[in-house]
């Protein structure tokens, strides 16, 4: 669709508020071989029950539920269909309803959606979001030839069997059209790894400097080592429930606001079309920018944006009520699986204007302490990117920022202690840094986050509001 | 009478690791088909030299461009597309590229090699991907389509693209 009807830009009205008052998250790691699939599942869920200072016990809390959705990106990996059976009834939940989502790496943002619309609807009053994924049974080569059948398998995935090799042609595009240096890319590797630092759950975390990311080897030119997200294994769980148990659970809930929006697997099919505008942007602001692409052959969104993210976050911003981005988010989670895709959606999503995507962190906006943060959490590229976990990852970091409770989470030596010693780091433990620094954002109200898959081919766009 | 014994027939896997617990190799070999459906023209033409595009023919539809990759219903008016032949040789430009230097399992090219998005002008809806068969990719350069007419592979690498000379 390159031309909207009438009604296909209608802002979702859910019948009721729906609320998030709990997360819990397993660490995440590239080889994971002390636990089995729903071993971790059952960890994210006590963490989420029992670690977020709800006011039921968790046997009452499992009285509340209706419904699951359970978010994996494929059954490749798992080597087993209908693992949302096994997990369900690992945590003890059949005869419950449960659904399993499979939206590529947009998954886990699905996820949520679809417990959510549960809950707004009225076909439940508490509802369960888990995502997970296990990408260490088989070696990183035949990994990649799996995630690359997340492209066309009759037109692309034989010509790279290679995710990054996707993300590339965006970055060399990207790059020309815009005239962006390979600092800027470089810097937000080097930011999303350093907030990673600061995380007992993260697989990848690194002080890294711009030269080292730029001296890393080629992995998809232009695309560097320290650029691209790695195998991992993992999973998260978030309680979502309506209003009245949000109070009855939680001092902290948070209003929810989520909505998704997809565009053409195949990039190169994505034809020009006109940019649906976001609401502080003005008509004509891009005639400039448009006249520009169409002197290099360019389009739009073509290889540089998202239609899928720019549509999400319109949904989610008229549901939000959000008029600019920038001022009004306290920060975000953005899907930097490669620092490309990260760098694109700074556009997509307002943070700034079509073409000045560097600005937002050259500006130092993008930073801890500047004026939306993004990715605090460590992101894809430090943290994790077990697929089918990442977007309710995104989610609960944003929770756990507006609940105040990024120390707890975070800080907390047991949690440290806990998982020192596991997956990768056996015999060579991950210890809390002598120089670890709380990334608690003061007095964050709102926060947002992209979960995006296949080089933009689904998007969700949610949003968390304080609501205590 | 004796009761028949059901024997192992199988090959004991073999242990990655004891500790801290229990990871085995579990081998396997599988087959799958790849079914070309009503795209089967295109990937037929290509061995014989031949690049086949689609487009709408429904006089009410506004998408009058080809499609390449091909598709056999339209995605604006979702009626059936007719087929139409790029005739040869079949020039382009180079949208963009990427050097694919650590391919996934099972890579059917010599690697590495550069990936390719090509402009086939403004008659076409879409961009084309494909892979250049020798030389150095840049945005702009002109390119043209060669097809693997013996031995083909029966698959889309049975067209690639060299420089325009």
């Amino acid at each position: 669709m390159i031309k909207f009807g009438k009604r296909n830009l209608r802002i979702p009205k859910w019948q009721r508020p729906v609320y998030v008052v709990a997360g819990g998250l397993t660490p995440f790691r590239k080889k994971f071989p002390e636990y089995k699939l729903e071993e971790l599942c059952a960890i994210a869920f006590r963490q989420m029950m029992q670690e977020n200072d709800l006011k039921m016990s968790l046997k009452d809390i499992k009285g509340l539920l209706n419904f699951a959705a359970y978010g994996e990106f494929a059954d490749h990996f798992q080597d087993q269909l209908l693992c949302e059976a096994k997990v369900h009834d690992y945590l003890g939940l059949d005869p419950l309803p449960n659904i399993g989502v499979k939206t590529g790496g947009a998954t886990g943002g699905s996820t949520i959606l679809t417990a959510a619309m549960a809950i707004a609807s009225g076909y439940a009053d508490c509802a369960l979001a888990m995502g997970w994924e296990r990408m260490d049974e088989v070696d990183t080569k035949t990994g990649n030839f799996y995630i690359s059948t997340a492209a066309c398998k009759d037109f692309e995935t034989r010509l790279a069997r290679m995710y990054a090799a996707y993300y590339a042609p965006m970055a060399r595009r990207f790059t020309e059209m815009y005239k962006v240096s390979e600092v800027t890319r470089a810097k937000i590797a080097v930011k999303n790894r350093l907030y990673a630092y600061y995380s007992p759950y993260a697989q990848q975390s690194g002080k890294h400097t711009i030269e080292e990311v730029l001296a890393g080897k080629i992995i998809c030119d232009p695309l560097r080592v320290l650029e691209c997200c790695a195998m991992s294994v993992g999973a998260a769980s978030m309680l979502l429930c309506n209003e009245e148990l949000a109070y009855k659970l939680s001092d902290k809930p948070c209003r929810l606001y989520i909505a998704g929006g997809t565009h053409t697997l195949r990039v190169a099919d994505r034809r020009h079309m006109d940019i649906p505008l976001l609401p502080h942007e003005e008509p004509g602001m891009y005639d400039k920018l448009l006249r520009e692409m169409t002197a290099q052959n360019g389009r739009w969104p073509g290889f540089e944006s998202f239609l899928a993210a720019r549509f999400a976050a319109y949904m989610t911003y008229g549901m939000a009520g959000i008029k600019n981005p920038l001022e009004d988010l306290d920060l975000v989670e953005l899907h930097d699986a490669f620092t490309i895709s990260d760098l694109q959606t700074y556009g997509d999503i307002g943070l700034r204007p079509y073409g000045k995507e560097t600005d937002y962190i050259e500006s130092g906006d993008a930073y801890f302490g500047g004026k939306c943060p993004s990715n605090l959490s460590g992101g894809l590229l430090g943290t994790m990117h077990a697929v089918g976990a990442t977007g309710i990852f995104q989610g609960i970091e944003c929770l756990w920022q507006i609940q105040n409770k990024y120390d707890k989470f975070h800080g907390d030596p047991k949690i440290w202690n806990e998982w020192a010693d596991v997956g990768e780091y056996k015999g060579k433990p991950r210890q809390k840094p002598n120089d670890w620094k709380s990334l608690q954002v003061p007095n964050a109200k709102k926060a947002l986050w992209i979960s995006h898959a296949g080089v933009g081919s689904h998007v969700t766009a949610g949003l968390l509001e304080k609501a205590f | 009478m004796s009761e028949k014994i059901i024997k192992y027939i199988g090959t004991p896997l073999e242990i990655i690791q004891e500790k801290p617990e229990m990871v085995v190799k579990w081998p396997r070999t599988l087959m799958h088909m790849h079914t070309y459906g009503k795209l089967s023209k295109f990937f037929q033409e290509l061995k014989k030299g031949k690049l086949f595009a689609t487009y709408c023919s429904n006089q009410d539809c506004e998408e009058k461009r080809l499609w390449l990759p091909p598709r056999a219903d339209c995605p604006d008016c979702n009626q059936p597309t007719s087929w139409i032949e790029v005739p040869n040789p079949v020039v382009g430009k180079i949208y963009t590229f990427t050097k694919v230097e650590y391919p996934g399992e099972g890579i059917e090219l010599e690697y590495p090699y550069f990936q390719i998005d090509v402009d086939l002008g403004p008659q076409f809806a879409t961009i084309f991907k494909g892979y250049l068969l020798y030389g150095k990719p840049h945005i702009g350069m002109k390119v043209v389509a060669g097809f693997r007419i013996y031995n083909p592979t029966n698959t889309i690498l049975d067209i690639f693209w060299v420089p325009k000379k």
